[in-house]
């Protein structure tokens, strides 16, 4: 799935057994693409020695701290950089 | 589930050190383990992903008790050991 700048986006919230670059804390939470920065391979496939994983689309992914933190937050808005399967849209 | 690695939002750990002042290593082996580790991804022994995996699989005791470079070598150690380049240590 491709996204744009702006776009609303819900992080998976998967059970993952392995390598990914989906920290737990950003499992399962709203935020908004707020830029695009190319395909890259996926290291969920790439930690297996594999020299063809698929490249995938990264994106920087901004969150409210409130989503992130909780209600109470007083950290800064965070922003990751999230490949385009750990994402799906949200409303 | 998540493993030792994945810390992100824990609280206890302190505050990090972000002056711009540190030393970028604290011991010679350091500087030693940093350059190992560039060689053997430039030469296509291990990718950059099964680097970081192989450090994320570390026992957890053992990940909270070990320094930076130390979880390094730790990393370099298991892919080399895996792929039959180094024997038992």
């Amino acid at each position: 799935m491709r996204f744009d700048v702006g776009d609303r986006v819900r992080t998976q919230n998967r059970n993952s057994l392995g390598h990914t670059r989906l920290p737990a804390y950003l499992r399962g939470r709203d935020g908004e693409i707020v830029r695009r920065l190319g395909a890259f391979p996926l290291p969920d496939v790439r930690v297996s020695g594999s020299a063809d994983a698929p490249k995938e689309e990264l994106y920087t992914v901004r969150f409210a701290a409130a989503a992130v933190w909780g209600e109470t937050a007083q950290e800064p808005d965070v922003c990751a950089d999230l490949f385009a399967p750990y994402l799906e849209r949200a409303e | 589930m998540t493993r030792i690695n994945d810390v992100g939002g824990m609280t206890g750990f302190g505050a990090i050190d972000v002056s711009d002042d540190a030393p970028g290593f604290h011991h010679e082996w350091e500087a030693r383990v940093f350059a190992i580790n560039r060689l053997l991804l430039q030469k296509g022994v291990y990718n950059l992903d099964e680097f970081r995996d192989a450090i994320e699989r570390m026992d957890p005791l053992d990940y909270l008790e070990a320094s930076y470079y130390e979880r390094w070598l730790h990393g370099i150690e298991t892919l080399l050991r895996a792929k039959g380049l180094i024997g038992a240590l």
